[in-house]
């Protein structure tokens, strides 16, 4: 059995003045969003104390997430992806796949159109109320009214623009977060239908993994968009007990987050290390099949593969001198009926027929 | 009661009604997951089914950079999550048996997941429920050791499992007619 032995044993000092990565990461981390919290906010004199629940939430998510991303990434098979994809992220196509995976999703569309729907709304829902909370929360963004009916939107302690305050851009601001609200609670909702009518979307579905992060999700939109309500109907009456409720949906949500059916969001731009890593090293050599000569993979994958396995103590070296790793997947499912049957079904140069049925 | 998934290989008619009926389980979509091959298809109509076997060690899920294939309590792989599977394709290259099947325009691997909203209710999986040779059984471990001893050749060639296969599972397979020299009559 191989043992994963570290390639590189530099002694760091860095490295060495922490107790694991997992320290590192977070004092790293946290250092960086207090000194930009420092800069934006000119010296702390522009904090919003109503918002110093988020801050707590957002800290006690980055050590969850640095935990969980951590313990991920040290897995054999996905430490292979993440070392190879880094260094091929120069690759022409990159922004391209980039887009096409990570912001509009075409391949979810072709799984159907539904769900393609109902995922832009609540993704691009959810992305627009981070885009706008954040920076507000941390100070890295506030409004400050010097002249009558003239905001200045300050980004990052610099005069952004000014606009005027019952404009159509200051009218996206303050609205923002009521429209990613609508946005996130219809896809939310088409969710929930399909989850409870569709009978493929039923079948292996659970509570806490698939249920859960939706009503976390519906949680925080409902709230948020009542104390809009509040705002604007009722004088503002309750709203600071409803802004406490609001706030506890979205920091249990993002202690969730890396645990649980939401943990997908930062761990997919792994996905286009993955297409990028398959795209290059199919150029680079493929593998033929041992018995058919035909070409099924790059040789790189496959070695990662056999080496991935190797970790975990399986290995499929035949008898006949082959391993199953050497074939392709037809004349390795054919290898196996020969396996059952005694007879060499996959020395028999028919290909295989009659596989799919028409549901 | 615990049952398995138990194949007696060569009864198998060829009748494919394991395909047709696996398109139908929850979320699958309407595509079958199973495979059917002839095993000397010049010379002569002797098929045998070819579904995932469930290893207990499973090379797919190891593989896996994105643990999208989950090990279900019951023992059954199951089929990749859909919105963790990165869309690698690890797991096809890494299965001994070439079971999972990759969707490219999906970006989505799926394959065998032993009927997993019918089993873990002990309801037997839909192919086991229409093969009409008794090729695909559900069946209790006691059951199985029953079949044993009924094809016990004192010669060894009990083909469940271990050493035969590439790894411990939890489908346990097996071929008493032609390793009995029984010609079986259809
Ligand atoms: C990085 C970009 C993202 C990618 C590539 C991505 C990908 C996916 C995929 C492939 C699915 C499965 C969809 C299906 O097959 O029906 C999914 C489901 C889901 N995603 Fe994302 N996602 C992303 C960002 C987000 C964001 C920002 C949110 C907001 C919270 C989110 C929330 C969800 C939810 C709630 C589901 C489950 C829907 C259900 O219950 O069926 N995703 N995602
Ligand atoms: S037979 Fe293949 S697909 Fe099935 S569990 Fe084993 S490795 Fe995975
Ligand atoms: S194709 Fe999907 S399920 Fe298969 S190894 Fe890659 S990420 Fe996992
Ligand atoms: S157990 Fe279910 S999913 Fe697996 S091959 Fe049979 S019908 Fe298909």
């Amino acid at each position: 059995m191989q043992t994963n032995t570290p390639l590189n044993k530099k002694s760091d000092s860095i490295n060495n003045a922490f107790a694991s990565k997992f320290a590192k990461s977070m004092f790293l981390t946290v250092s960086a969003i207090v000194v930009l919290s420092f800069i934006a906010t000119r010296m702390f004199t522009h904090v919003d104390l109503n918002l110093y629940g988020y801050m707590v939430g957002t800290i006690v998510f980055i050590g969850g997430f640095f935990y969980r991303f951590i313990a991920w990434g040290e897995r054999p098979p996905t430490k292979i992806f993440i070392k190879k994809g880094l260094k091929l992220l120069k690759r022409k196509s990159t922004p391209k796949t980039a887009v096409n995976h990570l912001a509009i999703y075409d391949f979810i569309k072709n799984r159907g159109l539904y769900r393609w729907i109902q995922h832009i709304l609540i993704g691009w829902g959810c992305v627009l109320a981070c885009l706008v909370t954040f920076p507000l929360v941390f100070g890295w963004m506030y409004f400050t009214m010097d002249d009558m009916g003239q905001y200045t939107i300050v980004l990052m302690g610099m005069d952004l623009m000014t606009v005027k305050a019952d404009g159509i851009i200051a009218w996206f601001s303050y609205n923002a977060l009521n429209i990613s609200a609508v946005m996130v609670i219809s896809g939310v909702c088409m969710a929930l239908y399909r989850r409870l009518k569709n009978m493929q979307a039923r079948a292996e579905q659970k509570f806490i993994y698939d249920f859960l992060p939706l009503y976390l999700l519906i949680f925080i939109s409902v709230t948020g968009l009542l104390l809009t309500v509040q705002n604007v109907w009722l004088h503002g009456w309750m709203q600071p007990q409803m802004s406490l409720i609001h706030q506890f949906s979205v920091i249990v949500t993002l202690i969730y987050l890396p645990f649980g059916k939401l943990a997908h969001i930062p761990f997919r731009p792994v996905s286009v290390f993955a297409r990028n890593y398959r795209e290059h090293y199919a150029e680079q050599e493929e593998k033929k099949c041992k018995v058919c000569g035909d070409h099924f993979v790059s040789v790189e994958q496959s070695n990662d593969v056999i080496q991935v396995l190797g970790v975990n103590a399986i290995e499929f070296n035949m008898e006949d001198g082959f391993n199953l790793a050497e074939l392709c997947l037809p004349c390795r499912r054919k290898y196996r009926i020969s396996r059952f049957s005694g007879f060499a079904t996959h020395q028999v140069k028919v290909k295989e027929a009659n596989q799919n049925a028409k549901g | 009661m615990k049952k398995r998934l138990y194949l007696e290989l060569e009864n198998c008619i060829g009748c494919r009604s394991c395909l047709a009926a696996c398109t139908q389980c929850g979320g699958h979509e309407e595509r079958n997951r199973n495979y059917v091959y002839d095993v000397n298809p010049l010379v002569n109509r002797q098929t045998m089914p070819l579904m995932c076997l469930h290893c207990v060690n499973p090379a797919c899920a190891r593989s896996c950079p994105a643990q999208a294939i989950q090990i279900h309590e019951t023992g059954a792989v199951l089929s990749a999550l859909v919105e963790k599977c990165i869309g690698c394709q690890n797991c096809t290259i890494a299965c001994p048996y070439g079971i999972p099947k990759f969707d490219t325009e999906q970006n989505l691997m799926y394959k065998c997941d032993l009927c997993i909203d019918r089993t873990k209710d002990g309801i037997p999986p839909m192919c086991a429920s229409v093969c009409p040779s008794n090729t695909l059984q559900w069946l209790t471990d006691e059951e199985i050791e029953a079949k044993q001893k009924q094809f016990n050749l004192d010669n060894g060639k009990w083909v469940t499992s271990m050493p035969y296969l590439e790894g411990e599972t939890n489908v346990r397979v097996n071929l008493p007619g032609i390793l009995q020299g029984v010609t079986k009559l259809f």
